[in-house]
Formats: structure tokens, sequence, C-alpha cells
């Protein structure tokens, strides 16, 4: 399977002999195989051109862009490849129907929340003290079959993140303890760690959509905007609690990130240069890792399922199969 | 599958097949490349590779490696290249 390539120093990158060539600030260069990228996740302070832009368009492959601090910033997406009317239309007429609608992005937040679940569990024999979190949680789950709208929806998933936050003191080894979520610009490590992983997630999403036929800005949970693929926002909410929080407890607990690999400042905390390599070290092995699918019955890696996932909304919304999202079953 | 690729070929060629080669899989050594691939890549590339080279002269051997778990890899000297996917 194609690997999603990180660039992270500053350098050149550009098209050379049909191919991918990086020159480094220090006049080293590097040559990737085209055939083996998936997609650019950028971080660095990179030189590009239009020939590159126009060789990753007919190569299919997405250059996700990441500011200074790690922020995601956009993406080149190149032109749609797999397009289909039919989809369109049907994935519009889903969003403008509310029953539809409320039917998906509550399958949405039903899945999050058995995957939340699903976490809490696993440290529940390793750690006491999280039985009240997960009673807490499950509770606020039972209510989602009765929401009439997407708004109540949206309160009880709030509720149950909140819990979720609340219960990370409980099992992982913080210098500090975890108070609220607090984004742009996060205030502590752990907002620093979710906000770098949801940004990653995002792209990666997005990256998925692109090989499928949906449409990335109609979305069902999130109110589709105006300038951001909120369908990604969506589809990554199923998944951020098996890929980014897993990485982030495995980081923190191993003890791989100390406070050095953080830039802290008087009230903001980014990742450094080297913590970002760790984390996107770990949150690449992650997605690549795989998992003996219960009904496909072979092995399919985290990336894979991310879109098969986006498979089954297409389906959902032409009303071929009744929208199951993602459970972890372990 | 893993793959790793060595190549033989008259001088008038070796640019040649270096350029085809470094689209598919990472340059490791002079005329050694590695990489993953799938087996339609496989073919894609053999059969690029035929047109490009002397089936008479030119030679080019393909290791197939299935899974890498009871694979080793161990450089003695310097690493001339990374096959990393984070740079």
């Amino acid at each position: 399977m194609k690997r999603n390539y990180y660039l992270l120093k500053n350098s050149r990158i550009r098209r050379k002999d049909n191919t991918i060539c990086l020159e480094y600030e220090n006049g080293e260069k590097k040559n990737l195989p085209i055939e083996d990228v998936e997609a650019f996740y950028l971080f660095g302070e990179m030189d590009l051109n239009t020939k590159l832009l126009n060789f990753l368009s007919q190569e299919k492959i997405p250059l996700h862009v990441f500011n200074y601090y790690g922020y995601y910033s956009g993406s080149y997406y190149p032109r749609e490849y797999l397009n289909s009317g039919f989809v369109l239309v049907n994935q519009v007429e889903a969003y403008k129907n509310p029953e539809k609608r409320l039917e998906i992005a509550r399958e949405l937040i039903t899945g999050a929340s058995h995957n939340i679940l699903c976490n809490l569990k696993y440290y529940q024999n390793r750690r006491a003290g999280l039985e009240g979190h997960i009673e807490e949680i499950e509770k606020y789950k039972n209510k989602l079959p009765e929401v009439s709208c997407i708004m109540e929806l949206m309160a009880w998933e709030g509720h149950i993140r909140d819990r979720y936050y609340e219960s990370f003191n409980d099992f992982l080894d913080l210098p500090e303890p975890y108070k609220k979520r607090v984004k742009r610009p996060p205030d502590n490590m752990l907002n620093a760690l979710i906000s770098f992983g949801n940004s990653l997630m995002y792209a990666t999403v997005l990256g998925e959509i692109y090989h499928t036929q949906l449409n990335p800005t109609i979305s069902y949970l999130h109110e589709p905007g105006n300038r951001r693929f909120s369908l990604s926002l969506d589809i990554s909410e199923v998944f951020k609690p098996l890929i980014v929080d897993h990485v982030i407890f495995k980081l923190i607990n191993t003890r791989m990130l100390s406070e050095k690999d953080f830039d802290q400042d008087a009230n903001c905390c980014y990742l450094s240069e080297n913590g970002r390599k760790i984390f996107i070290r770990e949150y690449d092995e992650r997605l690549s890792t795989t998992i003996k699918h219960r009904h496909l019955k072979r092995n399919v890696s985290y990336r894979r399922l991310i879109r098969m996932e986006c498979y089954k909304i297409e389906k959902t919304i032409v009303g071929d199969a009744e929208y199951k999202a993602f459970q972890a079953w372990w | 599958m893993h793959v790793i690729l060595f190549y033989d070929v008259e001088v008038e060629r070796v640019q040649k097949i270096h350029k085809l080669m470094k689209r598919y899989l990472t340059w490791v050594q002079n005329s050694v490349f590695e990489g993953e691939m799938t087996e339609g890549k496989m073919e894609e590339m053999k059969s690029e590779l035929r047109k490009k080279m002397n089936p008479g002269l030119d030679s080019v051997i393909i290791y197939k490696l299935g899974d890498l778990r009871y694979t080793e890899r161990e450089i003695v000297g310097v690493e001339k290249n990374t096959t990393d996917n984070l740079l």
C-alpha cells in the first residue's frame, strides 16, 4: 500500500524525471518514488511551483499544508477524478431530509462514543477510578436514540467529550492535571497533542474521501459551512478515539514525550519539532496497523477502515444500505 | 510486498533504467533499489522495464519479500539513503 510522506525539514520540492525530488537547504537531494506516495504532509517551509502541482494532479496525490505551529492550514485537493452527479444529488438530498440527516449524524456519534468507551474500558482493568466516567458516558450514550434534532445530538456529544477528557486525569501520567479543552491556541501539553492529532486526522480523512465519489463539503453532523471540508470532520469523529487518542495515551504513558518536547509560551503550548516527529511516527504507524476484519475475514489497516467508512456513507445516501458506524469490537 | 531490485545494464542504459526505477522504488545504493509495492505495480514496472532494457544484454534481479517480520536489515558502513517516509 502507498504511504504518506511527512516533510518536516525546509526544502524545495519539485518534479524531476517524472518523480519527486527534494532539495534541502544544504544542497542535499533526495528522490521519492512517486508510485509509493499516497499524500504529502508539509510541515516545513517548502518551495514549490505549479509544475509540481500539475504533476500531483496527474498522479492524484493530495498535498496537505500545516503552518508553523502544526495547525492544519489547507490542502491542495487535485482535480476530482471520481465525479458522480448521481452521488452528489443523493448526498445533498440526504442532507436536506431531516430524518435521514439525523440518522447518519446519530450513527456517527454512536460510533464515536462506543469507541471512546472502548478506550476507557481498556484502562479500567489497569487503573482504578474509571467506573464513574464510564457509567456517566454510557448514560449519555443511551440518550442518543431519543434525540430529535442535530442541536440536541451535538449537546450530548459535548457532554460525552467533556467527561471523556476529564477522565484522562485518572489514567494518564500527566505532569499537570487536565482542566478543560482549550483550542486556538492550546494551553497545555495534552491540549496541544489533541489539537495536533486532530489536525492530522482531518487531513487523512480528507485524503480518503478524495478517493471516493463523495463530495467533502456536504456533511451531516457538522453544519456544512464555507471554506472547509466538513464531511471530513464528520468521519474523523468516529476514528479520533481509535487513532489519535490511542497515540496520545501511548506517547504519554510510555514517556516517549516529555515537557522538553513542547514549546511553551505565556498562554500557548505547541509541540516542538522533535516532539512533532515522535508524534507523526507513532501516528503513521497506527494508521498502517492492521486488524483482522470480522466481516471481510482479512487484515485491514486503520487507514483502510476510514476508506470503508466513506463507502458505507455513500451506500447510505444512495439508499443501498443502512449506515452502521465503525465500532471497535475488542 | 517488500521488494529489493538490482540491475546490471550496459553503460548507455544505466541512466535510463535508473530514472525509471526511481519512480517506483527508493534508491539505496548504486544499482540497488528497495521499497514497498503491490503485485499490480510490480507488473506495470516490469513491462516498462522491458521496454527500456535490452533483454539480450541487460539483467535485472528482483527479490520479493513477503512479510518482513522474519527479515532483518543491517547496514555495515555508511547508510547512503533512507527509505523513511518522515523527512
